[in-house]
């Protein structure tokens, strides 16, 4: 069907030596935005799920031994009322040592807590992050303790998960222009390899070849070198990730992400050489189909 | 329409983008099976008028018809379908180096998906009739350049094309082997294809006994009919 597929001979062409070079330098820069993107997100949804479902009563503290025993009768009453409340996992009235250890690297050790009007904190964790839970206690505490006020971490984390849509959104671009970037490359290729070859397109426009046939040349040379770049570049952004991988393990921190897949993420991350051999071939077949429609 | 007409020329001009006319008014016809010369000057327009025969232009003005259709009413691919049953033998043969001398007579069965195990044996038969048996492998550089126009000629012919348009075929041979090229013409020309061999050596010519068009200055006239002509060469064979 496809006759002798070298009879243009595009192997010994300049822009088959570089071509592959470029396509893995455009799928690596795909591959890393893609995997930045990804762990964003990830990162994104565990402060998401950490956060949102968890919230930080901040009771003010009483100056007088009176008031602040009544005050914790009161909070031991609240604390009660909430953990009979459905989706409500642990509630803790955070002691004098934690209280201490919050306080340490603002005031030092050894701090006389009782000293200092240090409010009372009361941890609250949920199964799950649930709007009707929050109100619920946030309606309980204005009965109760009036004067409390509840950090829910909505405004930070807010600002934190603005902050990595942003970086998502400009990784996204980031493959979106490389894809561009790539099919420009394409297009430059093919029409160099169009004009060094202008008289055996010529030879087999007039001999009667379909167009279909002589773009067909064009765009299997362009999958192949695109095949080899574009594995070649995920190659590299393999070993990058490993590499960052390995470090991000050893820092074991809770913050940082980490550089783990699933099954369809390795997908999607596969899917950047395959769509960088489908965007050099149909853009070959494209370039080299509109430069015949000007032939008659 | 006249379709007993291979081709018919009708007032055509050709001009190359805004330039002036390389081709003047222009009425000719070929019947089928006929062999025609056309000689002139070098850049007389003789070249010109191949391409509008193989297609590689449609005329500026004027009505061009090949196998009794109007190049100008038909869409590409009906014109890709026309070429495909005409064959050219090119000044500078535009063999391709990189495949072999059975590779490049195959291409014209090649480009309409034929595979080349499939046509081999017919190629192979065809390079022996223009006595290259032993070189259906060998690459065009490596051949002479009258083995190199005898391939060029066997790709012309491989489909078994109702029209073969030669420019200039004989422009690089001395005249023995000139004429001896223009008997296998002939020998093609018996077997009912359609022959123009453009040529500006009058003298090699006017050894044939066909008629001849003379272009000069992008006019074509006809100088001599067949029945005008002097007496036919003695026949040969490459």
């Amino acid at each position: 069907m496809f006759g002798n597929r070298n009879d243009v001979p595009l192997d010994r062409d300049a822009s088959s030596r570089f071509l592959p070079w470029l396509i893995a330098m455009m799928v690596y820069l795909a591959t890393m935005s893609l995997v930045i993107a990804l762990t964003m997100n990830k990162l994104a949804n565990r402060w998401d799920q950490g956060l949102s479902s968890s919230l930080t009563i901040q009771v003010p503290s009483e100056p007088s031994v009176e008031k602040r025993s009544t005050l914790e009768q009161q909070l031991k009453t609240f604390i009660v009322k909430i953990e009979s409340l459905d989706n409500v996992s642990q509630v803790e009235l955070l002691n004098d040592t934690e209280l201490n250890k919050l306080m340490e690297p603002w005031l030092g050790k050894d701090i006389l807590l009782h000293d200092l009007p240090i409010p009372y904190l009361i941890s609250i964790e949920l199964d799950s992050s649930s709007a009707q839970t929050i109100d619920e206690i946030k309606l309980l505490l204005s009965q109760d303790i009036p004067s409390a006020s509840v950090d829910d971490h909505q405004r930070w984390l807010g600002n934190l998960l603005g902050l990595t849509k942003i970086i998502q959104i400009i990784a996204l671009l980031v493959v979106v222009l490389v894809g561009g970037a790539a099919a420009l490359m394409v297009i430059l290729v093919t029409r160099m390899g169009l004009a060094i070859h202008r008289q055996v397109v010529e030879l087999f426009h007039h001999m009667g070849a379909h167009d279909s046939y002589i773009a067909s040349r064009f765009q299997f040379h362009a999958l192949k070198l695109s095949i080899v770049g574009g594995l070649s570049g995920l190659l590299l952004a393999g070993i990058t990730v490993a590499s960052f991988s390995s470090l991000l393990g050893q820092a074991n921190s809770a913050i940082l992400p980490t550089l783990t897949f699933t099954a369809g993420e390795w997908g999607l991350l596969l899917l950047m050489p395959l769509s960088a051999s489908l965007i050099a071939m149909m853009t070959a077949r494209l370039t080299v189909l509109r430069s015949l429609a000007l032939m008659p | 329409m006249d379709f007993k007409l291979l081709v018919r020329f009708q007032d055509v001009h050709l001009r190359y983008g805004s330039g002036p006319d390389v081709l003047h008014q222009v009425n000719l016809t070929l019947a089928p099976g006929s062999f025609h010369f056309m000689v002139g000057p070098s850049g007389a327009g003789k070249s010109s008028l191949l391409r509008l025969m193989y297609l590689a232009h449609r005329p500026s003005s004027g009505r061009l018809s090949i196998f009794g259709r109007d190049v100008s009413q038909q869409d590409r691919k009906e014109l890709t379908m026309l070429r495909r049953r005409i064959g050219i033998i090119f000044q500078d043969f535009r063999l391709l180096d990189h495949l072999t001398a059975l590779e490049n007579v195959a291409l014209p069965l090649t480009i309409t998906g034929q595979s080349l195990d499939k046509v081999r044996r017919n190629v192979s038969e065809l390079l022996s009739w223009v006595g290259l048996a032993d070189y259906l492998d060998a690459k065009p550089p490596t051949l002479s350049g009258g083995q190199q126009q005898r391939v060029a000629i066997a790709r012309a012919v491989i489909a078994r094309p109702s029209l073969l348009l030669a420019d200039e075929p004989t422009g690089n041979l001395d005249d023995k082997i000139a004429e001896r090229l223009l008997f296998l013409f002939e020998e093609l020309n018996k077997r009912g294809t359609t022959i123009v061999v453009a040529s500006h050596n009058e003298g090699l010519v006017n050894r044939f006994n066909h008629p001849v068009f003379k272009i000069v200055n992008g006019e074509v006239r006809l100088i001599r009919s067949e029945q005008s002509s002097p007496a036919a060469p003695t026949a040969g064979s490459v």
